[in-house]
């Protein structure tokens, strides 16, 4: 096991991190503010292909993450449209979601598959910073995007707790009639949420295509959009929990490739079941703890609202 | 109608509300109202249930849109789009059933809906505070809601209206959630608020606490005005009671008195936990006897919905034991306490007694579906047939039985519900605010049946937020509060201010 | 004064809503697949008729759509049974795959037993594989009140790594030149055909169908779960035991996507694979949700989904990209999600009230 080597890790903690970082937090917004999309995959997929195309198309990096972002945004708003508008089974809509995300993506990437990158977004040099002994590379060497993420985190945190936008967003999470009573578009705070949640797994999904794994193929997501659902209850919604769990999640993705040179004779699978079970043993002790206290998931999550006249 | 003073000088009227009509599929909820509030009064909005009230207030703060008529404030002709309209006009509404969000602040309730861009919470909470401050509310505003009483989360919704800076301020029914001194401090804090020049209406159907509190009245029967700005002080209590329910008051009813035989239901030092944790109610010991019936009097939240649970076996109990025809029930179950003869009448109908999501006939076999087994089958014909028994004895006005519970107004679910439970001809009822909700008839129905019950030698327990209804029906009453009983009286002969005495709270919020 | 639209629920949903909003459903998709296709330089009605003839044409085409709904129509059924309790069973799909590895374990003991004992021995182990799966989620769910959708999600990801686990490990066919596959069946355990390719498993999964319809509608079991699902507290007050009833729900659940495992390896498959689920776990649930969580719909539901699939696996022959398929099959979900939405409520327009006459005592 060498510095080199466990730097390394270390480094691609961080990366993947990230990378879950900003699919979990476009999570915690939707769910935050009540609705529960279980679309991430599709988001990510889609965000992924729309970023390689256009880095091949544009040649430029930041458009393409920009062009990545607003189509998962606009993904995202098809489920939006079904759960906050028609009021449809969020459960089902957010599953049909990543069906047409992951095939609208094979289709839009097909003749791209196994072309080289158009744009990166290659590891920044921060003067001086970057050279320092391990925290150099593993903090002041990543892609821009990790820092993007980092920046969309603390912007999250203080969205919802220090702004009227963050205060609305959140009561629409626990009680939509009184949101509504108290003059919020409960309408505009879910679908915005949604919209803006699609937006950021559409940049995680753009972060794996113009940085980590610079090509395009299917199936390129590999499940981490469901990480990235766990990752928000394993985090109680709080943007900072969030991040920390990213990390570790982040960690097992990282070692998964790396358990062979460090000699641990460890089956890769088994350690790549390791989020989930985490975020298994989690979610018991939290509801253990919350018969005392309300519990931290939204009280309205999953509920469609329709206002009634009567 | 009537009008008691001559000429309202246009500059002191605050709402005036002009032949005002509200609609829905199947009923005329306002036929043609009319409401002139003036500045700076309480003003009180009196009718029986079913009026009117609450749908001519719910058109007032934008709620709904009226079909026909002119809404005034301030002598300036509006028309509210929804309630947020009617906020930023200067109208605000505390309902029956608040608004609030139990995992925020009080601070964050209060502020939803009208905040700064930017948050500071330090000093939200402090202004919060300020408004609290001045007009004697007494709350902590960095205190999560979910920790707050009933009384409590009222001020917060009181709060949340002078946040906007109300100039009219509807209250709708606000006292069926306090104990009497609460009433008094809600009465000194509306009196400040009339003295800053804001004008409140006050909702509700008991005229004794409205008499102390209002300098004004509007009478509503049956969606039209009988009476409006009378002045309270020059009206006397049968007038009042005669517009609003359109003849003389009859004395209700007393039944004769009883002579109870032995005791049916028996707790003794019964004591459980709430949902908190900390004890819902402690040290109960008293009995229902055969042919009586026993009251229970006190403002919700002092223990009396975890009791009737406790009783029926759907909480456990930590301490003590329950006693149902002699058998210790204690540890039982629901089922099997029915089967023993009690028959339990909860106050949450649509989400306790009755499965909202399934048909009447589904909602009819509940108690007895067992016994109608063929095998691992329930038989379609049988279920139906007691079902249709059952709607045919309690005069349930449905439709299809096969046809969803929720189609059925509140009265008839109610019919439906208490048919179910007393068709086993019980020995025990208990029955937990029976009458709330309902209108004159479907209260008289209910009220008919369990002293039809009371006749045939059962013991019935009732438990009611209605006082009066208690006084009337009760052979003896007991009351009430902060999870103990405060007094045991002859309903017959005891005051309401020694009832009100007794339901006193010593107002810790751990007991709640 | 714009009038803002909004939905109120009807008094009676519109009759045939469900397979009218199915059928809605797929014709939104049909024309959303037309300009797909044309845009991708096909002919759609090319495209169209073959993927209908490869699938509902002739009886060779029946027998595939029925065998592919077979699983479609357990892993329905799973759902749906959970769901007339109101339990979410997302873990359909690693229910699958514990169903299969129970299954492909029995076949690995019991090499040399007769075929049909061994076929029973081995559906007995898929619905134990699939139950044991759920039982985690369902104790935890009847005990601690633990949100069954998440647990049952986080488990999918589990069973799919552990399948992949055993067939790059312990399972690896010695036989597969270090390919990492799972040995393949042995030879009696297959289910035995219909007809044409059409095997047993569509008997299996109606016999079961009905009787999880009947029991749900006419029997005490069924009325019980009804009540559950309708209200918690009211099935306590009539004495109904509500862990108990979450607990069996779930793991008959768990047990009957299980069976779809089993089925599938016995039926279609020749050996385990890591893609042997296919994503039937998570279609169940949309076939579930279509057939509004009624035993009786998922049927007719799963057939018609199976049909969908069949032909657009058909029609990439044609050249046509198997991720149109896949889009075809979203906007088919979307269209119904949308369409059964509105049988069951109308729109109406803010302030559209019809006033009575006459003043009636509510």
């Amino acid at each position: 096991m060498s510095e080199a080597s466990l730097i390394g890790l270390f480094v691609a903690t961080v990366s993947f991190g990230a990378l879950l970082y900003l699919a979990a937090l476009g999570e915690l917004l939707a769910e935050k503010a009540g609705i529960l999309n279980l679309g991430v995959e599709g988001m990510m997929a889609i965000g992924a292909v729309t970023a390689f195309i256009a880095g091949v198309e544009l040649k430029n990096p930041w458009a393409a993450l920009a062009i990545a972002m607003a189509s998962g945004a606009a993904l995202a708003s098809v489920h939006g449209f079904f759960t906050v508008a028609l009021g449809a089974e969020q459960v089902v809509s957010g599953l049909s979601l990543t069906i047409l995300g992951l095939g609208l993506a094979a289709y839009l990437g097909k003749d791209y598959v196994g072309q080289p990158p158009g744009a990166e977004l290659v590891p920044v040099q921060w003067s001086g910073l970057s050279d320092l002994p391990w925290v150099g590379p593993i903090i002041f060497k990543q892609a821009p995007i990790v820092y993007f993420a980092l920046l969309m985190g603390i912007a999250v945190s203080l969205v919802l707790a220090n702004t009227r936008l963050g205060l609305a967003l959140r009561a629409a999470g626990e009680s939509a009639s009184s949101t509504d009573s108290a003059g919020h578009s409960v309408l505009g705070l879910r679908l915005g949420a949604v919209a803006a949640g699609g937006a950021l797994a559409g940049a995680s999904g753009a972060y794996l295509t113009l940085s980590i794994t610079p090509q395009w193929a299917e199936g390129l997501t590999a499940g981490r959009g469901w990480i990235a659902v766990a990752l928000v209850i394993f985090g109680a919604w709080r943007p900072g929990r969030v991040g920390w769990g990213a990390l570790l999640f982040g960690g097992t993705l990282a070692l998964k490739t790396r358990l062979q040179t460090f000699g641990v004779d460890f089956s890769p699978i088994i350690l790549s079941m390791l989020p989930y079970i985490l975020t298994l043993l989690i979610l018991l002790v939290i509801s253990v703890r919350s018969r005392k206290r309300p519990s931290p998931a939204p009280a309205g999550l999953g509920f469609a609202y329709r206002r009634e006249e009567r | 109608m009537t009008h008691s003073s001559s000429v309202i000088d246009g500059n002191q009227v605050a709402v005036h509300l002009s032949d005002v009509w509200k609609m829905f599929p199947g009923v005329v909820a306002n036929a043609g109202v009319e409401l002139c509030v003036r500045r700076g009064t309480i003003h009180a909005l009196l009718g029986e249930n079913g009026a009117g009230k609450s749908t001519l207030m719910n058109v007032l703060a934008g709620v709904y849109r009226p079909d026909r008529g002119q809404l005034k404030l301030h002598g300036q002709v509006h028309s509210f789009r929804n309630p947020a309209d009617a906020l930023s006009a200067g109208v605000g509404m505390v309902h029956q059933e608040f608004r609030l969000i139990p995992s925020f602040s009080v601070a964050e309730n209060v502020v939803l809906g009208s905040a700064p861009s930017l948050i500071r919470p330090r000093q939200l909470e402090a202004e919060v505070a300020a408004i609290a401050e001045k007009f004697g509310l007494r709350v902590d505003p960095t205190q999560p809601l979910w920790q707050l009483s009933m009384g409590e989360r009222q001020k917060v919704e009181i709060l949340k209206v002078l946040w906007r800076d109300a100039s009219v301020l509807i209250l709708d029914e606000p006292t069926t959630v306090l104990t009497p001194s609460e009433v008094d401090e809600l009465a000194e804090i509306l009196r400040r608020m009339a003295q800053d020049g804001r004008s409140i209406i006050f909702i509700s159907h008991k005229l004794h606490e409205v008499s102390g509190i209002c300098s004004e009245a509007t009478v509503l029967r049956q969606g039209k005005t009988v009476a409006t700005s009378l002045d309270m002080a020059a009206t006397d209590a049968a007038e009042l009671a005669r517009l609003m329910v359109g003849s003389s008051p009859v004395a209700p009813d007393r039944p004769e008195v009883a002579t109870p035989g032995d005791p049916l239901l028996e707790l003794t030092e019964l004591r459980a936990s709430g949902d908190r944790g900390i004890d819902a109610f402690s040290n109960i010991t008293f009995q229902v006897n055969s042919g009586e019936i026993v009251g229970i009097a006190g403002v919700a939240g002092n223990g009396q919905r975890e009791l009737a649970d406790v009783i029926a076996g759907l909480r456990p109990s930590t301490q003590g034991s329950v006693t149902l025809n002699g058998a210790d029930v204690t540890t039982a179950s629901p089922q099997q306490r029915f089967r023993a003869g009690l028959g339990y009448i909860p106050e949450d109908r649509l989400g306790v007694g009755l499965a909202p999501r399934l048909s009447i006939t589904d909602n009819a076999i509940l108690r007895i579906y067992r016994q109608q087994r063929r095998g691992p089958f329930i038989v379609a014909e049988k279920a139906l047939a007691y079902c249709q028994d059952l709607i045919t004895r309690f005069g349930v006005r449905s439709g299809d039985p096969h046809g969803p519970i929720a189609a059925l107004s509140g009265g008839n679910l109610q019919r439906l519900l208490v048919g179910r439970e007393l068709d086993g001809q019980p020995s025990v009822v208990v029955a937990a605010q029976p009458t709330r909700g309902l209108d004159v008839q479907g209260v008289k129905a209910i009220q008919d049946l369990l002293l039809d019950q009371r006749k045939a030698g059962a013991a019935v327990l009732m438990i009611s937020e209605d006082l009066d209804e208690l006084l009337t029906l009760t052979d003896r009453l007991l009351v009430m509060e902060g999870g103990v009983i405060r007094g045991e009286f002859d309903p017959r002969t005891v005051s309401r201010h020694e009832v009100g005495m007794a339901m006193l709270a010593d107002t810790n919020a751990a007991t709640r | 004064m714009t009038r803002r639209p909004r939905l109120d629920l009807r008094d009676q949903p519109l009759v045939g809503g469900q397979p009218l909003a199915f059928g809605i459903g797929l014709a939104i998709a049909l024309f959303v697949g037309t300009l797909l296709l044309l845009g991708a330089g096909h002919d759609p009605l090319k495209v169209y008729s073959r993927m209908f003839e490869a699938s509902l044409g002739d009886p060779d085409a029946w027998a595939v759509t029925l065998n592919r709904a077979v699983p479609l129509g357990l892993a329905g059924l799973a759902v749906a049974v959970a769901g007339s309790m109101g339990l979410w069973n997302i873990g359909a799909e690693g229910q699958i795959m514990a169903g299969a590895i129970g299954a492909s374990w029995v076949a690995r003991i019991g090499g040399e037993w007769p075929g049909l004992i061994l076929i029973t021995v081995m559906l007995i182990a898929a619905l134990g594989g699939g139950g044991l799966l759920a039982l985690g989620p369902a104790v935890a769910k009847a005990k601690l009140g633990v949100n069954e959708i998440i647990t049952t999600l986080m488990l999918n990801e589990v069973a799919i790594r552990l399948v992949q686990w055993l067939i790059h490990g312990p399972w690896k066919d010695p036989d597969a030149y270090n390919f990492p596959l799972a040995p393949m069946l042995p030879e009696q355990a297959h289910l035995p055909t219909l007809f044409s390719r059409a095997h047993c498993g569509i008997l299996i999964a109606a016999g079961v169908i009905v009787i999880s319809s009947v029991a749900v509608k006419y029997t005490a079991w069924g009325y019980e779960l009804r009540i559950a699902g309708s209200s918690e507290a009211t099935a306590r007050y009539s004495g109904i035991s509500l862990p108990q009833k979450i607990l069996t729900v779930l793991v008959l659940s768990g047990g009957i996507a299980g069976l779809a495992g089993g089925v599938e390896l016995t039926g279609t498959a020749d050996r385990l694979t890591e893609t042997l689920s296919n994503g039937f776990g998570f279609a169940g649930i949309i076939v579930a949700a279509l057939a509004l969580m009624r035993p009786s719909g998922v049927a007719v539901v799963a057939v018609l989904f199976g049909a969908v699939q069949i032909g657009g696996q058909s029609i990439q022959t044609l050249g046509v990209s198997s991720s149109v398929s896949t889009i075809l099959q979203a906007f088919v979900l979307f269209g119904a999600i949308g369409a059964g939405v509105l049988s069951r409520y109308r729109i109406l327009f803010e302030g559209e009230a019809q006033p009575a006459p006459e003043a009636v005592d509510k």
